[in-house]
């Protein structure tokens, strides 16, 4: 007997607002999804109906085998419930020290989460969101407030998570984690743009990267750092 | 209702009409169904429930010591009402064409602006509080009063940030005072008619029934 299958099924979902829908079919397998749009497309009301906290307009949501879900909301401070740093770190069931020591922050641990600055907050929140395994992990703009070191090391830490679901919500063009699938939100609509390198053909948001290298012959594999160093490599023979 | 110099003019007239009496409470409750989306407003604005809990609290508290609780909660709940309907169906930019319309392009433009910066905060206000709440429920956690100190610090905190943002967006702007803009208003019949009985329910408000009934007798 094979090991059960997380999966998470869009069936028909939509979301109408005054003058704004947004619709979403599709099937989220195991692996790393990266879900693209523009601002204001509609990335957060899709991230927020998957992980139930947003009630649908129609349509349905089918999940299976899944059994832990989180949701990272772009905004850090929205998840603030603790008035020291320490406390916030063991509100989110992790022991402060190790936390601090990894995202640099020793010292800070009677500080308020508030007066961290957004990047020092989303470095923490990230950091506590991360260090437990979730069958559905829901990543909404998480590179937002992070300087360029800060978000390799994230694509780093994405890339070392071997189990479950992970989608990413963004709009981040240069510095990307290696990713199973590509969607993007054209229009109201949740589009499958496929697998890359395949996917890159389709996928109106492609980073300007994967255009010219595609354009010098030598398209890139995935999207993440290393892949682009290599198809630069190859045109350099 | 697509004129707000109307509008706001209205909810001024019917919050009056509703406070002086409770037969101008029942006669503005009465507009409010007429003239207004009446229950898609109710499921819409969450926030009312919380207010009539408030105001509810106060009016027993007003009817067990001193009389006039259920008086009050009437007269309470219909403005209420009127000052979510007002709410629903203002616009952006609404607040900064009366205000030019009314008081020119210095006094005006800045008044009406420093309106709209305050309708925008109150909305970014209520999106930040149920992202809050659902937060809080991503961490498993119950909305209780111990979440309110932290809820109400990133709140404000919030807030804070949104007003330094503008203020140094005005400033790199070169931002000093007033502006240029030509308000434009579109008046539809129905909202002539609407203005025209709020002015009949405040002149109804003001006439002493009691005393007439009196009379009769």
């Amino acid at each position: 007997m094979g090991v059960p299958m997380v999966r998470i099924t869009l069936n028909r979902v939509y979301a109408v607002r005054d003058h704004w829908s947004l619709s979403a079919s599709g099937t989220f397998n195991e692996g790393v999804h990266l879900v693209s749009g523009d601002v204001g497309s509609g990335k957060s009301t899709l991230a927020l109906m998957m992980a139930e906290l947003l009630p649908l307009s129609g349509g349905d949501i089918e999940r299976e085998e899944i059994t832990t879900s989180m949701l990272s909301l772009q905004f850090p401070e929205l998840h603030v419930t603790a008035l020291s740093v320490a406390e916030e770190c063991a509100s989110w069931g992790v022991t402060p020290d190790e936390i601090l020591d990894a995202v640099g922050l020793t010292g800070k641990k009677e500080a308020s989460p508030l007066s961290l600055s957004r990047g020092e907050l989303k470095r923490l929140h990230l950091a506590c969101v991360l260090a437990k395994d979730y069958d559905l992990l829901l990543l909404d703009e998480p590179f937002s407030s992070l300087d360029c070191e800060e978000k390799v090391k994230l694509c780093a830490r994405i890339g070392q998570k071997s189990q479950g679901i992970c989608v990413i919500f963004t709009h981040e063009q240069n510095i990307l984690p290696r990713v199973n699938r590509i969607w993007e939100i054209v229009d109201g609509t949740l589009v499958d743009c496929g697998i890359p390198p395949d996917a890159f053909q389709h996928w109106r948001h492609v980073p300007p990267v994967i255009e010219r290298l595609t354009a010098l012959g030598s398209p890139p594999d995935n999207i993440s750092r290393d892949d682009f160093l290599e198809a630069i490599c190859r045109i350099q023979g | 209702m697509q004129d707000p110099r109307i509008r706001i003019a209205v909810a001024a007239v019917l919050s009056l009409a509703a406070f002086i009496s409770l037969q101008g409470a029942a006669a503005v409750f009465l507009w409010w169904l007429v003239f207004t989306p009446r229950l898609q407003l109710v499921k819409r604005i969450r926030l009312v429930l919380s207010l009539l809990l408030m105001i509810a609290f106060f009016s027993l508290v007003l009817e067990l010591f001193g009389g006039g609780g259920l008086s009050y909660f009437t007269r309470m709940t219909v403005i209420v009402l009127i000052g979510m309907w007002l709410f629903s169906e203002q616009k952006s930019g609404e607040f900064l064409s009366i205000g030019v319309w009314l008081f020119g392009d210095r006094a005006g433009f800045e008044l009406g602006m420093v309106a709209e910066m305050g309708m925008q905060s109150l909305v970014a206000v209520t999106t930040d509080l149920d992202r809050i709440r659902m937060a809080e429920k991503i961490k498993g956690m119950q909305w209780e009063v111990r979440s309110l100190v932290p809820a109400g610090l990133v709140l404000v905190h919030g807030a804070l940030a949104r007003a330094e943002d503008t203020a140094e967006l005005l400033a790199i702007r070169g931002y000093q005072h007033g502006g240029t803009l030509c308000p434009k208003f579109f008046t539809r019949r129905m909202d002539i008619v609407a203005g025209i009985f709020s002015l009949c329910i405040l002149i109804f408000a003001l006439i002493p029934v009691s005393e007439f009934f009196i009379l009769y007798r």
